[in-house]
C-alpha cells in the first residue's frame, strides 16, 4: 500500500441526512444570497453618516479654516482609502469565491495601522489659532480622541460582521483585524476634522494608535460572535 | 448530475430537493476527507452532519456564481478542528489504532464503480496509521492535495493557510509519509 493506492480508495458511503439535518430542510425557506459589493456600498454608506454624525456632536474643529485646503483634503482622503480599501478586500471576494481575500486585508491593515502611526509621529502637522500642543506632559490628557475614534469605528466593524456571518470558515480574526482597521482609520477620519491638537505624539499615536486598538479590538471580539454554530 | 454551484443556487432559492442533491454530490467526497483526518468512522459521520448543518444556516453567505465546493470544505475543516480542540484528542495518537480497520472498511467496503480493484483493508489500515502519524498540518495537506486531489491554492484556501505555506507542508508530509511506507510511497 503507497499513497497512490490510498488516493484510489473508492469513496466511503455517507449516511443518511440525519433528523436534525432533515428537519432543518423542511420548511426550507428562500434566503438572499450574500451581495459583497451592495454590501460594501451600505457599510461605507451607514459609515459615513455615523460619522457625519459623531463629528456633528464632538464638533469639527473651529479653526479648519486657518489650516491649508490640500492638508484638509490629501490627510483626510488619505484616512478615508485607509478605511475603503481593508473594508473592500474584508468583504469583497474574488470573483467564483465565497471567502474574502482575508489575507490580503491582513496585510493591508498591518500597513495602514503602522503607516498611520509612522505618518503621524512623522508628518508636519499643519496648526490654526485654536491649535494645541500636548507633547509627552499631557500626552494622557488626549484619550478623548482614542474614545471617539474608537466608537466611530464601531459601526463599520459591527456591519461588517453581520455582513460576512457564515462566510468566514477560516480566516476571520484576520479579517476581523482588517474590519477594526478600516474601522479605526475612519475614526482617525473624523478625528482629523474634530481634533486641534498639533504634536506628533498624539497624532502617530493616540490618532493612528486608533487604528491599532480597533484592529486588534476586533481580531479579539467579532470572531467569537460572528462565528455561525 | 448537476454542478454543485448550480445546486447551492437553486437551494438558497429553497429547493430542499437541491439541497439533497447536493448533500449526495458531496458527502461522499466530504465523509472521506473527514475520515482521514477524524480516524474513526462515527466522529466523521457525526462531523459529516455538522458540517451540513453549519452549510444549511451559513447559506445566506453565499454569493451567486460562486463555487461553494471549498467554502464547503472549509466549513469541514473548522468543524473538524472544533471538534479535535473540543475533545482534547490529538489527530496523531497512536492509541488510536482499534479505530483504523472500520476506518479502512469504510474507505475500502463501497466501490463506487470508480477503482478497478478494492485495497486490502488491511493495508489501507497500515497506511491510514502512518496518515495518522503526520503532524496535523502536514496531515491535512497530504490528505487535501494528494489524496483529494485538490490543487495546492484550493487546499491552501480550505485550509486558511497560504500557497507557499501548503506546498512546504504537502511536499513534508508526503516524504515522512513515503518513509514511514517503508519509501513505497
Amino acid at each position: 500500500m503507497n499513497v497512490d493506492d490510498l488516493a484510489k480508495a473508492p469513496l466511503p458511503t455517507p449516511p443518511p441526512m440525519s433528523a436534525a439535518l432533515e428537519a432543518a430542510i423542511v420548511t426550507l425557506a428562500p434566503v438572499a444570497p450574500r451581495r459583497p459589493l451592495r454590501q460594501l456600498a451600505i457599510l461605507v454608506g451607514i459609515s459615513v453618516v455615523y460619522g457625519a454624525v459623531v463629528l456633528a456632536l464632538v464638533h469639527v474643529r473651529r479653526d479648519l479654516s486657518q489650516i491649508p485646503m490640500a492638508w484638509i483634503v490629501g490627510a483626510g482622503l488619505a484616512w478615508f482609502v485607509g478605511f475603503i480599501v481593508p473594508a473592500y478586500l474584508a468583504t469583497v471576494p474574488a470573483a467564483g469565491a465565497i471567502i474574502p481575500r482575508w489575507r490580503a486585508a491582513a496585510i493591508v491593515a498591518a500597513i495602514v495601522a503602522v503607516g498611520f502611526v509612522i505618518f503621524g509621529l512623522t508628518m508636519p502637522i499643519p496648526a490654526g489659532s485654536l491649535s494645541d500642543q500636548f507633547g509627552w506632559p499631557r500626552f494622557l490628557h488626549g484619550h478623548t480622541c482614542l474614545e471617539i475614534g474608537l466608537a466611530t469605528a464601531l459601526v463599520p466593524v459591527v456591519a461588517g460582521a453581520i455582513f460576512l456571518r457564515g462566510a468566514l470558515p477560516v480566516g476571520a480574526r484576520w479579517t476581523a483585524a482588517a474590519l477594526g482597521a478600516a474601522g479605526g482609520c475612519f475614526g482617525g477620519c473624523v478625528l482629523h476634522f474634530h481634533c486641534y491638537i498639533t504634536d506628533h505624539q498624539h497624532h502617530g499615536l493616540v490618532h493612528g494608535g486608533v487604528v491599532v486598538v480597533a484592529a486588534l479590538l476586533s481580531a479579539a471580539i467579532v470572531p467569537r460572535a460572528q462565528r455561525v454554530a | 448530475m448537476a454542478e454543485p454551484k448550480d445546486l447551492m443556487q437553486r437551494y438558497v432559492d429553497g429547493d430542499a430537493l437541491a439541497f439533497r442533491e447536493l448533500y449526495t454530490l458531496m458527502a461522499p467526497r466530504l465523509l472521506g476527507y473527514l475520515m482521514k483526518m477524524a480516524r474513526t468512522r462515527a466522529a466523521a459521520d457525526d462531523l459529516l452532519q455538522q458540517t451540513f448543518l453549519k452549510v444549511h444556516r451559513a447559506r445566506a453567505a453565499y454569493i451567486r456564481g460562486a463555487d461553494p465546493v471549498p467554502w464547503i470544505y472549509a466549513i469541514a475543516h473548522r468543524t473538524f478542528l472544533d471538534h479535535a480542540r473540543a475533545t482534547k484528542r490529538a489527530i496523531v495518537r497512536v492509541g488510536d489504532e482499534d479505530e483504523l480497520p472500520e476506518v479502512a472498511a469504510g474507505l475500502g467496503g463501497a466501490p463506487d464503480g470508480s477503482s478497478d480493484e478494492v485495497p486490502d483493508p488491511e493495508a489501507l489500515a497500515a497506511a491510514l496509521a502512518a496518515l495518522g502519524k503526520l503532524p496535523e498540518q502536514q496531515r491535512e495537506a497530504v490528505v487535501l492535495v494528494k489524496l483529494e486531489g485538490k490543487s495546492v491554492a484550493e487546499a491552501a484556501t480550505i485550509a486558511g493557510t497560504s500557497v507557499g505555506a501548503m506546498k512546504v507542508r504537502a511536499h513534508r508530509g508526503y516524504e515522512a509519509l513515503r518513509k514511514l511506507l517503508g519509501g513505497r510511497a
